[in-house]
C-alpha cells in the first residue's frame, strides 16, 4: 500500500492539468477548498492524538489569518506576512496550553471553545483601524492572485502538514502521544513528560492551523471576526477527521476529499435537500465505521494479509 | 448531440444566482429565489430576452464564500453566463471579489451591507449593488428616529445590538450620531443573538427610564425581548428593532402589538407597482410574503433582463451602459443607479429612502413612516 501516498501527491499536482473543459478552473477551485479542508482537519489530529478535544482551530485559524492580513496591511512583505501566521497561533497556544491543558476531556473543550469566543470578541473590540473592527479588512492575494499559483501552494501547506503527521508517526513522539491518549498515569510511569508533549502536541496543531488561515485568508481576501473566527471551522475539522479517521494521517486527508466531493456533487445533482442526504451518509460512517474511512481501509489489508 | 445541446445552450440567454438556501440566511434566501422565479416566468412569458428564452442557474452558496467562491467560477466557467446575480451576506460579496476581477462578468448584486464589500469592489466597473450600504440603513434609523422625536417629545434611547458584523459594524458611530442629534443614550450594550436571555440585559437597561429600546438583531432574538421586557418592568414607550426578518407568525403573537420594525418593503405598501407585484406573487404561490428580499430578487432579474432587452446585446459593456440608466417604478419604490459614495465605480441602486418603519398591529405590519408610506399614526402607547 506504499503506493497509495505518491499516487494521492501525483493526482493532486495534475488537478489543474486535467482536461476537466469548461470545468477546470471550478475544479480546481473545490480542490483548494479540499486543500484547506484537509489540512486544518490533520493539523486538529495531530493534537487529538494525545486524547485532548480542541475546539480552539476557529481561534488558530484566525489568528493566523489575521497576523497575515494585519501585517500584509502594514507593507510587511507578503512570504514574511504569511509566515507570521503560524508563528502567532503557535506562540499564543503555548500561553493557552500553559493554562488549559492540565485540564482533562470536557473541561478542556470548553476552555478551548471559550478561549476561541474570546479571541473572537478581542478582534472585534480592538480599534478600528488595527482590525477593522466587527466588519473586519481586506487581504491582499499572495501570488497576486493567481488561481493555479495558489492552489500549488495550498498544496504545499498541506504537504507540509502531512510531512509534520508523519514525522511525528515515525518518531518516538508517536509512542508518547499513544500512552498519553490510553491513560496520562500509565504514560508517566513510562517516563513521558506528559504536559510537556501535550503543550507540544498543541502548539504544532496550532503552528500549523494559523498556516492554514493565513493561506485561507490570502486565497478568500478578508478578514470578518464572525466567519474567520467562526465555529463551524472547528467543527468542520473535527467532523472531517472522525469521517476519515482519526489518529492517522491519512483519515482527515481523505475525509476532506471525499466529504468536499461528496457535497459539491450532491449539490449539483439533487440541488433541493443536498445536505439531508450529506448528513445521512455522514452519521452512518460515523456509526457504522467508527475508525473513520481508513478503518475500511485497514480491514481489507488485514483480510489480505490472512490475519485477525 | 453533444454539438446541437451546445447550439441550443448558446441560443438562451443565461443568468447565474447565487443564494443562501440552507443555513442562517436561508428565509432571505428563498424568499430571493421566490422573486427570481416569479420575474422569471414573467420574463419569459413576454418573450424571454433578445426574443430568446432566458434561463436561470440557482445555486445554494449557503452563505458560505467557500462554497460561493466555486460557485462563481462555475458560473463564469462552466454555465458560460451573461451576468450574474443573487450573492446575499458580506462575507460572500466579499469573497467574491477576486473572481470577480479575474473574469469581470456583470454582476447585479442583491444585497451586501457592509462597506469592506463596496471597498473590495474599488475600481470594478461592473457592478450594480441594488441594496443599501449600512450607511443608508442608519440613515434611515436616524431619520425615523427624528420623525418620533417630533411627534412625541422622545429623547432618550436604550440601544441593543448583536456582537457580530450586522448588529457591530459602525455602532459606535451610530451612538454618536444620536447623541449629536440631541438625543440621550444612557444604555447601549451587545448581545449574543439567539441566546433567548435577555432579561439580565433588560433588567440593567430598566435602571434607565428611556423613551425607546432600539435594538439591532436577528428575528431569533424578537420574541425574548419583547416578552422579557415586560417580565422585567422595563417599559420604554416604543420597541424598535431592525432585524432582517421577523419570526413567523410573529405577528399573530400578542406580545407583538406596536413593536416597530424597519423593512425595505411590506405587502400593505401602496405604491402601486408593489400592489401589481403582490397580485402576481399570489397567484403564482398562493399566499403573501412580508420578506422584502421576494421583491428584491423580482426587481434585480427584471431590471437586468430589461437593461439587456434595450441594448439589444448581452454585451457586458453595452447592458451594463443599460443597467446604469435604469429608472424604473419597482414595488421597493423608484429604482435609479449613482455612483457608489466610497467606491464611486459602483453603481449603487437603493438607498436610506427604501425603508419604511411599521408596526406590528392587529395581526399585520402598518407602515406607519415615511408619510408618504404611512398607512396608519405611530402608535405611542407600548407598556
Amino acid at each position: 500500500m506504499r503506493w497509495v501516498g505518491p499516487t494521492v501527491v501525483v493526482a493532486a499536482l495534475l488537478v489543474p492539468l486535467i482536461p476537466a473543459g469548461g470545468y477546470q478552473q471550478y475544479v480546481v477551485q473545490v480542490a483548494t477548498f479540499v486543500l484547506i479542508n484537509a489540512a486544518a482537519a490533520l493539523a486538529w489530529d495531530i493534537q487529538a492524538r494525545t486524547g485532548q478535544l480542541s475546539l480552539a482551530p476557529a481561534a488558530f485559524f484566525g489568528l493566523g489569518a489575521y497576523a497575515y492580513t494585519m501585517a500584509a496591511l502594514r507593507g510587511v512583505p507578503l512570504p514574511v506576512a504569511f509566515l507570521l501566521g503560524p508563528l502567532v497561533a503557535g506562540a499564543v497556544s503555548l500561553g493557552l496550553g500553559v493554562v488549559t491543558l492540565r485540564l482533562h476531556g470536557l473541561y478542556f473543550a470548553i476552555a478551548t471553545l471559550a478561549f476561541a469566543e474570546v479571541v473572537k470578541v478581542i478582534f472585534k473590540e480592538l480599534p478600528l483601524d488595527l482590525t477593522g473592527g466587527a466588519v473586519g479588512l481586506t487581504a491582499p492575494p499572495l501570488l497576486g492572485g493567481h488561481q493555479t499559483g495558489l492552489y500549488y501552494l495550498g498544496l504545499c501547506v498541506l504537504l507540509l502538514v502531512v510531512a509534520a503527521s508523519l514525522a511525528i508517526r515515525h518518531s518516538r513522539l508517536h509512542y508518547a502521544f499513544t500512552a498519553i491518549r490510553q491513560g496520562e498515569l500509565t504514560a508517566r510511569v513510562l517516563g513521558v513528560p506528559v504536559v510537556r508533549t501535550k503543550l507540544l502536541a498543541f502548539a504544532l496543531s496550532a503552528a500549523l492551523t494559523g498556516m492554514v488561515g493565513a493561506y485561507a485568508t490570502s486565497r478568500l481576501f478578508f478578514v470578518i471576526p464572525e466567519d474567520t473566527f467562526g465555529i463551524g471551522l472547528s467543527v468542520t475539522a473535527l467532523a472531517t477527521a472522525i469521517f476519515g479517521g482519526v489518529y492517522t494521517t491519512a483519515g482527515p486527508v481523505l475525509g476532506a476529499i471525499i466529504l468536499r466531493s461528496l457535497e459539491e456533487g450532491l449539490r449539483l445533482v439533487l440541488r433541493e435537500g443536498y445536505l439531508a442526504v450529506y448528513g445521512v451518509i455522514l452519521m452512518l460512517v460515523i456509526l457504522y465505521l467508527p475508525g473513520g474511512l481508513v478503518s475500511l481501509w485497514n480491514r481489507r489489508s488485514r483480510d489480505a494479509a490472512g490475519g485477525d | 448531440m453533444a454539438g446541437t445541446e451546445g447550439m441550443a445552450q448558446r441560443e438562451q440567454v443565461r443568468i447565474g444566482i447565487s443564494l443562501p438556501l440552507t443555513g442562517p440566511a436561508s428565509a432571505s434566501g428563498k424568499a430571493a429565489e421566490a422573486g427570481y422565479r416569479l420575474a422569471l416566468d414573467e420574463i419569459n412569458k413576454a418573450g424571454g430576452v433578445l426574443g430568446r428564452r432566458l434561463q436561470i442557474f440557482i445555486e445554494d452558496d449557503g452563505n458560505l464564500p467557500a462554497k460561493a467562491v466555486p460557485i462563481f467560477t462555475k458560473f463564469v466557467t462552466v454555465d458560460r453566463v451573461h451576468a450574474i446575480t443573487g450573492i446575499f451576506g458580506s462575507a460572500v460579496g466579499v469573497s467574491i471579489v477576486g473572481p470577480a476581477k479575474l473574469h469581470e462578468p456583470l454582476i447585479a448584486m442583491l444585497g451586501a451591507a457592509s462597506p469592506l464589500v463596496e471597498r473590495g469592489f474599488e475600481g470594478y466597473k461592473y457592478l450594480f449593488h441594488y441594496h443599501p450600504w449600512a450607511y443608508h440603513n442608519m440613515e434611515a434609523v436616524f431619520s425615523f428616529m427624528e420623525f418620533v422625536r417630533t411627534g412625541t417629545g422622545a429623547s432618550t434611547i436604550a440601544m441593543l445590538y448583536e456582537d457580530g458584523p450586522f448588529g457591530s459594524a459602525g455602532i459606535g458611530d451610530t451612538r454618536a450620531e444620536l447623541i449629536k442629534r440631541g438625543f440621550d443614550v444612557p444604555f447601549m450594550e451587545s448581545f449574543k443573538s439567539g441566546s433567548g436571555d435577555f432579561t439580565a440585559l433588560l433588567s440593567r437597561a430598566k435602571r434607565h427610564p428611556v423613551d425607546v429600546l432600539f435594538w439591532i438583531g436577528f428575528d431569533a432574538d424578537a420574541l425574548p425581548i419583547a416578552v422579557q421586557s415586560r417580565e422585567v418592568g422595563f417599559k420604554p414607550r416604543l420597541i424598535f428593532g431592525t432585524p432582517a426578518s421577523w419570526p413567523v407568525g410573529y405577528e399573530g403573537n400578542p406580545v407583538a402589538r406596536d413593536v416597530a420594525g424597519m423593512a425595505g418593503w411590506t405587502s400593505a405598501s401602496p405604491l402601486p407597482a408593489s400592489k401589481e407585484f403582490v397580485k402576481k406573487y399570489q397567484a403564482k404561490y398562493g399566499g403573501l410574503t412580508e420578506e422584502y428580499m421576494a421583491p428584491m430578487g423580482f426587481v434585480t432579474l427584471t431590471t437586468l433582463a430589461a437593461a439587456m432587452n434595450k441594448a439589444g446585446t448581452t454585451d457586458r459593456d453595452r447592458v451594463a451602459a443599460e443597467l446604469a440608466r435604469t429608472d424604473a417604478d419597482t414595488p421597493l419604490g423608484k429604482l435609479r443607479f449613482k455612483p457608489s459614495r466610497l467606491s464611486p465605480s459602483v453603481y449603487q441602486g437603493f438607498d436610506s429612502d427604501l425603508w419604511m418603519v411599521f408596526q406590528f398591529r392587529e395581526g399585520r405590519r402598518v407602515p406607519v413612516w415615511p408619510k408618504s408610506m404611512a398607512a396608519g399614526p405611530l402608535a405611542w402607547r407600548w407598556r
